[in-house]
């Protein structure tokens, strides 16, 4: 089966003053139809930077896609024309973010910012895109979704947001949702709301989501794949099934435990030693080897691929041996 | 809406009535009477009671502003006591068109070129572009008016004979377009100038803000080519400062454009300020305090209706 989106050897550097800033380094990931993949990994590890690459967002100058592929559709976003890529955002892949509050134009009405991406991709006329954007806000919860699209932003709450940002991203049909810590913000009663729906739809529309969140817990709810990140490289990536009955790479055994108990935001609570370092000064060696408990001498000295182990894929020496088993 | 700027004018009142009070006590207050300027050397003391007498001058201060004000508020100023017997409103009246037809202009040359700059500016930040503007707009900025429009008059006038030098209108000439604008030209470049650098720089900053923020990234992420995300999105949420600023800046349209008037013989309320201030002609610059502290109260209310057209989250 092909994959709907495959990245191969990401590269997403940033330039400032003669120093290079490689926040993502090397990712490789893969997206399969209706499926949805989770990227976890601490603060700073790329995961925003390697999902604003997918839609070629990247503020440039200072950063650049400096290496690799972005397969969508067999079709490579890095080297399209931007003409090209406005065509397929918001259109064939679409986002979501962190901040509802701020996400939404405060001077444009709800209504407007729906009818606006449909007109603009589906070419639909004003009339029937209204008509849409109204089956749109009902189809996320809205029930007076007729008053609503002459109400303007501010009179919502946080969670209402979200609904309405998540109405524009889906209503194009889009075959893939990226959607950055989409309930980072929000109270825990909503953002199980809110992931019901994002999982509601996904089934609905048969699109696949590229879930990126810091929530162990909302992986376990949401997800079918994980990929886990750090200091700009995928260091494994499973099932959520074998992920959380045998997490391989000590970084990730490392989030595992830290898992918070159920209430609670509380991923600053990881428990590995040390933080993220910046990406001027990754280590030479297993980025990860300052770090981590495992750490041996060929960890500092070599850096560990990314290496398949049946149906899963780690990047760590201490499981160089295991290709076998499978 | 319209029970808001009922409410807004309503609360102007009290601030107008202030500020009459404030002008009358201040010109009370300035040395030397009108009636110096009226006497000449022939006349004896007992003329300048006289004088006194019948303008009113000996009576207590609160009966004189409250006489002022009533016939103020009837549109009777009074009349100048330099032109004799020509009232203050219709040499007022004479010269207003004159003036707001300077500002418009210049204010919409100074916007049609600024807000443009100032946008692209934001949009390519620390280009050589924005560079170019940035010290474009701090020359703007740092010329004086008068010597600018001496400078303009110098070679544009004088030199080349491109311009006239001064006036609205060629005298004695029938009435022509043509020539009305043939005299705007270099008055209105001299105003805009200064109206154009620091809307530059408010343009620029205000885009630079709104550009960062979320919704942008949202906009772009619909996938809308740059020009629209800007002009769409990020114009409407940048010009609320903008507009708000220029109904603050509409009262100072008239102080600031008293050299430029002066300087090209523009028959406008801000040189007939300046020439009564030296006159000592009491009614008239009263009557100018006013004018101009209305435009104040105007302005003000103009930038919150503005304000709250252009941004929805304002409740009224
Ligand atoms: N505009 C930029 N210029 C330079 N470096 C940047 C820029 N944007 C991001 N980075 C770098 O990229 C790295 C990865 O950032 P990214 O936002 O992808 O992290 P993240 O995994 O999404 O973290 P978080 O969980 O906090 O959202 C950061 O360490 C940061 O230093
Ligand atoms: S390679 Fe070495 S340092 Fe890196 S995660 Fe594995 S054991 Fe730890
Ligand atoms: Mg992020």
């Amino acid at each position: 089966m092909t994959a709907l989106l495959e990245l191969k050897n990401l590269k997403t550097h940033f330039k400032r003053k003669k120093v290079t800033i490689p926040a993502v380094d090397g990712v490789d990931l893969k997206i399969h139809k209706g499926e949805t993949v989770a990227l976890v990994g601490e603060s700073g590890s790329g995961k925003s930077i390697t999902s604003l690459s997918i839609m070629r967002l990247i503020p440039s100058p200072p950063g650049e896609i400096v290496d690799g592929e972005i397969l969508f559709n067999g079709q490579d976003l890095a080297r399209l024309s931007d003409n090209d890529m406005c065509k397929i955002r918001g259109n064939d892949i679409s986002m979501i973010f962190q901040e509802p509050m701020t996400s939404l134009n405060p001077v444009l009405t709800i209504g407007e910012q729906i009818i606006e991406v449909l007109m603009y991709h589906q070419k639909l006329s004003k009339r029937a895109a209204s008509l849409k954007a109204i089956e749109m806000l009902e189809t996320v919860g809205f029930s007076r979704a007729k008053e609503l699209i002459d109400d303007y932003p501010h009179r919502l709450s946080g969670g209402m947001r979200q609904r309405v940002m998540i109405a524009i991203a889906m209503s194009c049909n889009p075959k893939l949702l990226i959607a950055d810590e989409p309930t980072t913000a929000l109270d825990v009663t909503i953002q199980a709301q809110i992931l019901d729906l994002m999982k509601e739809l996904s089934k609905k529309y048969d699109t696949s989501i590229l879930l990126i969140t810091h929530d162990l817990g909302v992986v376990s709810e949401v997800a079918d794949r994980v990929v886990v990140m750090y200091c700009g490289q995928v260091v494994e990536e499973a099932s959520v099934d074998d992920l959380f009955e045998e997490p391989l790479h000590p970084y990730t055994i490392g989030l595992m435990g830290s898992i918070p108990s159920l209430e609670g935001d509380l991923d600053r609570l990881y428990s590995i030693e040390g933080t993220v370092p910046p990406p001027e000064h990754f280590p030479a060696g297993c980025r990860f080897s300052p770090r981590c408990p495992h750490a041996f001498d060929r960890c500092r000295n070599e850096a560990p691929v990314l290496r398949e182990i049946g149906s899963r894929s780690v990047r760590c020496f201490l499981h160089d041996d295991k290709e076998a088993t499978k | 809406m319209a029970s808001y700027i009922f409410r807004r004018t309503l609360m102007a009142i009290p601030l107008l009535l202030g500020i009459t009070i404030l002008s009358f006590a201040i010109i009370k207050a300035a040395p030397g009477g009108p009636v110096s300027m009226l006497m000449d050397p022939t006349m004896k003391p007992s003329d300048r009671e006289k004088f006194e007498e019948k303008y009113g001058l000996n009576d207590p201060v609160h009966v004189q502003y409250f006489k002022w004000l009533g016939n103020m508020v009837k549109g009777d100023f009074g009349n100048s006591l330099i032109k004799r017997g020509v009232p203050v409103s219709e040499l007022i009246m004479n010269r207003l068109p004159n003036t707001l037809l300077l500002m418009v202009v210049s204010t919409l040359l100074a916007a049609l070129i600024a807000i443009p700059f100032g946008i692209y500016s934001a949009m390519r930040p620390y280009s050589k572009l924005d560079y170019t503007v940035t010290v474009g707009s701090f020359l703007g900025i740092a010329t004086p008016g008068f010597w600018f429009g001496l400078m303009l008059i110098m070679f544009f006038s004088v030199k080349f004979a491109w311009f006239p030098t001064g006036g609205v209108a060629t005298l004695n000439a029938p009435f022509s377009i043509w020539d009305r604008i043939h005299h705007l030209i270099l008055p209105a470049i001299v105003l805009a100038t200064a109206d154009m650098a620091a809307l530059t720089r408010y343009t620029r900053s205000s885009m630079l803000d709104v550009l960062k923020q979320d919704y942008i990234r949202t906009a772009l992420s619909k996938g809308f080519k740059e020009k629209k995300v800007v002009l769409k999105h990020g114009l409407r949420n940048g010009m609320i400062p903008i507009v708000t600023l220029f109904g603050l800046m509409l009262p100072s349209f008239i102080g600031g454009a008293a050299i430029t008037e002066k300087i090209f013989a523009w028959p406008g309320i801000g040189s007939l300020f300046i020439d009564s201030a030296f006159q000592r002609d009491y009614p008239v610059i009263m009557a100018l305090t006013v004018v101009s502290a209305i435009f104040v109260v105007i302005g003000n209310l103009l930038a919150d209706i503005l304000y709250a057209i252009f941004d929805p989250r304002i409740e009224y």
